[in-house]
């Protein structure tokens, strides 16, 4: 209940969720970027990492976040080493 | 040489026309000499916002089709002296205007004019094109809502590509509800649009009720939404604007709120 209570008074407003609503639907509308081309673009640069090194291709992941009119879009990818294995 | 205004949105409903008939009679008010250019072929609105629908004989199209005059198909507005209304044809063949067609109107327009207001329909597709392809600059209205902001945003990518630099106006906030952490706020908007602000409209019933007599609601004056409208035509003109009071009442819930109040 107390849980309840506390999250009642930090509950983000609808304020706060339209705004982040608008800055993800915007960054991909700003990619230009229609339907699974995305998805595509992920697989595409799974395979390329992978020739290089030892990865787990849904470990791959891509960013995009949109600040002023400036979009970035990030990869990230955990390998694994050779240690690790 | 005057210059030409194009006031869009991506949306509709977000207070297009409705600027364009205020902001045009704000600078007629001002002393300017004013033509309204209603671009919305097939819906057309902007006479009946105006109060002028009973008056119209000839329509852009008329022009292009070389039926009558610009000059001729001008309706002058009684109210004031120096404003004037080209209105839309009420034609469905969304071929009956092009670009050049709308750059040559314009362009006319502007060697006897020192504004040509141009409201643009809704929508990114034809008339979009034909609006904005005469224009010197942009006025992108928005409302503080998800979908407006986003087919804003669009057009401020178009208008981008067709190098028309724009500027924005936040229409319709409701300071309680951005107080109450309901609604988004005019630095929310500026920040995600990453516009310059022209000015924040308040909602205000008197826009409603003005706009059902066909009288622009700076020519009645008194309201807060009148008055900013008055600011913004000013800000327009290149006059120097005194700090807006109702701007700084915003920008001071933002600030209690703990917002950034400018854009980045
Ligand atoms: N600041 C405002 N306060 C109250 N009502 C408004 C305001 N701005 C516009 N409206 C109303 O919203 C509706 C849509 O406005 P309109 O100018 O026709 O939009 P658009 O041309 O973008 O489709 C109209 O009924 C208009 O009277
Ligand atoms: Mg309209």
């Amino acid at each position: 209940m107390w849980n309840n209570i506390r999250s009642m008074f930090t509950a983000k407003s609808s304020r706060e969720v339209a705004k982040g609503r608008l800055q993800l639907v915007l960054a991909h509308d700003r990619t230009g970027l229609e339907g699974g081309r995305l998805q595509e673009m992920r697989e595409e640069i799974a395979k390329v990492i992978a020739r290089y090194v030892q990865i787990d291709a849904e470990a791959v992941e891509i960013e995009i976040e949109t600040r002023s009119r400036e979009t970035q879009l990030t990869v990230s990818s955990r390998i694994q080493t050779r240690t690790a294995t | 040489m005057g210059r030409a205004i194009v006031i869009t949105s991506g949306k509709g409903g977000v207070g297009k026309t409705t600027a364009t008939a205020n902001l045009g009679s704000a600078l007629a008010l001002l002393g300017h000499s004013v033509v309204l250019v209603d671009a919305d072929t097939g819906l057309r609105n902007l006479d009946v916002v105006m109060g002028l629908e009973n008056r119209i004989v000839y329509h852009s199209v008329d022009v292009i089709r070389g039926k009558c005059t610009l000059q001729k198909a001008l309706i002058k507005d009684r109210r004031l002296d120096n404003l004037w209304i080209l209105p839309a044809s009420q034609t469905d063949d969304k071929d009956a205007v092009t670009p050049d067609d709308m750059r040559r109107i314009v362009n006319e327009l502007k060697a006897t004019h020192d504004f040509v207001i141009i409201d643009c329909p809704a929508g990114i597709e034809q008339g979009f094109k034909n609006a904005i392809a005469g224009a010197d600059e942009a006025v992108v209205v928005a409302t503080p809502e998800v979908s407006s902001i986003r087919d804003a945003d669009r057009v401020v990518g178009l208008l981008a590509q067709s190098d028309v630099p724009a500027r924005l106006i936040v229409n319709r906030i409701s300071p309680h509800l951005v107080k109450r952490g309901d609604m988004l706020s005019q630095s929310d908007v500026i920040e995600i649009l990453a516009l310059e602000l022209l000015g924040t409209v308040p909602l205000d019933d008197q826009i409603i009720a003005t706009t059902n007599k066909g009288m622009p609601a700076v020519l009645e004056g008194k309201s807060l939404a009148a008055k900013e409208l008055m600011r913004i035509a000013k800000r327009l003109a290149g006059m120097e604007v005194e700090a807006p009071s109702d701007v700084g009442f915003f920008t001071r819930i933002g600030r209690a709120l703990g917002l950034s109040a400018s854009p980045a």
